[in-house]
């Protein structure tokens, strides 16, 4: 589903290397995780995925549903279902969040030349999403992520994959902010999205996250590429034994 | 900016003429103000100008050529005035303003609008088709009483628009002004308004202005009694090569005031936005508490802004404070939107569009709000 193959990207106009040719592919159905020390390239990854301004590909390619992604505006990678939930979500002052998010899946839906969705449904499946992650109705009337807290932010991250439901996601650093009792609504939404035709890659710096959201492999992002990869288990010794086994 | 003897506000006393039945005209009044040409003074010279402070941004002189209709006439705009309101032809208020003395000479009547005591009209005073040439408007709120005042200035292509305003809100009149100015890009306008308060009155202005050759929209307040709120709140969307000018005057006199100003103008192209603002807060005015805020966006290299925001303060127990942000649309926010799938253009006139109308958000009026909503959408459309 993404195949990502020996990918290089800088920042700093292109001063500052970054990644140096990372390869990695996750498979439709699958839930891989990234592990790795701060600093490593681990948002970064996700904004060169993601088309940000500033990350600049070098070289490599990057492939979604066979279609080369890093030749796509932003919000056509958007379209074709890539999401990310954000290490940090931005504030959008004065946009209402549930018109923010109508906007967005009926700008969504257009390009994928799909029907809108009807405001009536729309409002009914917010709803329902807003309880299951026991959301204050408030919440959504309130301009998005305007003075929301860390964990606030977070939770509204996953409201809105959820209500977009994209096929592929990638989620950075969800867990941070975010206490026990939310991390698990959390993670049952993201579980109840698991799904054969659907692929996940959950950024990490903890394991504690990988207990909630079990994956299929784990691997650790050093040196600008996959320093190693594993299984679930996997990341428990990680945590255990530190990156410095795979610094660069 | 010249001095406003105390004289010259003896607003009442011109406008109590209104209030004859003889020339009170009622309901939904139509009136069509007769314009009549020429003084056959050299207008050019009279002017403000650049070496002007108060104009140095706005150079009126500058940029009027003897091409522009309307230059040496009186104009024709319409008024439409609710049950209660008196409307009439009068001599109306003289002011000291340099463009009002140009809009007396060639516009020796005013209308004069009179609210009496207490009444609060069902519906709105409008004024529209001020189109070109010079005009003059006397309103007098009294006591207790309420107004709504819109006003669509709206030029001909190629004209020339100066119009005056005078205002006298009595002890706890309340009034509401909506300005909407939407110019071709070839009309130069000056509008200024003298509004006076008496103690415990309130007004509250709201202005959606798009520029044109030469916009300058100027509000003088003079707060001569105590406890007096005003609002003075305005944005501006601006492209091609306009001009627009919010200017802004205010002077406290008497204690326990209240002002609130934020103004919002977002630039694209070679468009020149200009804000000053000067709360001038004398001894006598203690516990004054006014704000004043202009934020202005970029949208091009090309696009600029200038602003003077000024507090001018001789009353040492007062709360004021003033602030001026001139940047660009928030690239992060954009990015974000646009991983949610709104594009680009989309997530642009989005994001503009809440950073301006925040500023309309306590016009009570709802459906007044909503088609000033509309107008920034609509105009933001046809541009992204
Ligand atoms: N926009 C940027 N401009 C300059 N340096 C950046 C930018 N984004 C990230 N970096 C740098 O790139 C490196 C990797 O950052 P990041 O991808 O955020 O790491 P991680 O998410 O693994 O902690 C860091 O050294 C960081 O300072
Ligand atoms: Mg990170």
């Amino acid at each position: 589903m993404l195949k990502i193959n020996n990918l290089s990207a800088a920042v700093d106009d292109g001063q500052k290397t970054i990644l140096n040719g990372l390869s990695l592919e996750i498979p439709a159905g699958e839930v891989h995780a990234i592990m790795g020390p701060n600093g490593a390239g681990k948002s970064t990854l996700s904004y060169v995925l993601t088309g940000r301004e500033g990350y600049d590909v070098t070289g490599g390619s990057a492939a979604f549903n066979g279609d080369d992604l890093l030749d796509m505006d932003p919000e056509d990678r958007a379209a074709s279902g890539l999401f990310l939930s954000f290490q940090y979500p931005l504030e959008i002052p004065g946009v209402p969040t549930l018109t923010f998010l109508k906007t967005a899946l009926n700008a969504q839906r257009k390009a994928r030349g799909e029907d809108e969705m009807r405001a009536p449904e729309f409002l009914k499946k917010s709803k329902a999403i807003a309880k299951e992650l026991k959301m204050s109705p408030d919440m959504l009337k309130r301009p998005l992520n305007v003075g929301f807290s860390g964990g606030e932010k977070k939770r509204m991250e996953i409201f809105q994959m959820l209500m977009l439901e994209p096929s592929f996601i990638i989620m950075d650093e969800t867990d941070s902010g975010l206490d026990v009792d939310a991390l698990r609504i959390v993670a049952d939404g993201v579980n109840r999205l698991r799904s054969p035709d659907r692929g996940m890659l959950v950024i990490t710096h903890y394991q504690r996250l990988l207990d909630y959201i079990v994956p299929d492999k784990v691997h650790v992002l050093a040196g600008g590429k996959i320093a190693a990869s594993g299984d679930a288990d996997f990341a428990k010794r990680l945590e255990k034994e530190g990156y410095d086994a795979y610094a660069a | 900016m010249p001095a406003h003897p105390s004289e010259s506000w003896d607003l009442g006393l011109c406008l109590l003429s209104a209030q004859d039945p003889k020339s009170s005209l009622g309901c939904a009044d139509i009136l069509y103000l007769m314009g009549w040409n020429d003084m056959s003074v050299s207008i050019t010279e009279q002017l403000p100008h650049r070496r002007m402070e108060a104009w140095k941004w706005t150079d009126v002189r500058g940029q009027t050529s003897d091409k522009l209709t309307g230059l040496s006439a009186a104009g024709l705009p319409k008024v439409t005035a609710p049950d209660g309101v008196a409307l009439s032809m009068g001599a109306g208020q003289s002011g000291d303003h340099v463009m009002s003395k140009i809009a007396q000479s060639f516009a020796p009547e005013a209308v004069s609008l009179y609210v009496p005591k207490g009444v609060k009209p069902a519906g709105p005073v409008e004024v529209t088709e001020i189109g070109r040439g010079h005009s003059r408007i006397a309103l007098m709120v009294d006591e207790g009483a309420e107004l709504l005042l819109i006003e669509h200035h709206r030029a001909d292509s190629g004209a020339f628009v100066n119009m005056d305003v005078q205002i006298h809100l009595a002890k706890g009149a309340k009034l509401t002004r909506v300005i909407v100015q939407d110019d071709p890009d070839t009309a130069l306008r000056v509008a200024t308004a003298c509004v006076s308060q008496q103690t415990g009155s309130e007004f509250n202005q709201f202005t959606l202005g798009f520029g044109g050759a030469l916009t300058r929209l100027e509000t003088q307040i003079y707060a001569e009694g105590e406890g007096t709120h005003a609002l003075l709140n305005g944005a501006y969307l601006l492209d091609g090569q306009r001009h627009i000018d919010m200017t802004s005057h205010m002077r406290l006199k008497q204690p326990d005031s209240i002002i609130r100003q934020s103004v919002k103008g977002v630039v694209f192209d070679k468009a020149r936005g200009v804000f000053q603002g000067k709360f001038h807060v004398e001894r006598p005015a203690q516990k004054t508490d006014a704000e004043m805020r202009h934020d202005a966006l970029l949208m091009s290299d090309r696009a600029e802004v200038r602003a003077k925001p000024e507090l001018e303060i001789y009353a040492d127990d007062v709360e004021c404070a003033h602030g001026n942000t001139v940047g660009a649309l928030d690239d992060s926010a954009l990015f974000y939107m646009r991983q949610r799938g709104i594009p680009l253009l989309k997530a642009k006139s989005l994001l503009i569009e809440a950073f301006l109308v925040g500023v309309f958000d306590d016009l009570a009026d709802e459906d007044l709000r909503g088609s000033l909503t509309d107008k920034v959408r609509g105009w933001l459309e046809a541009k992204l």
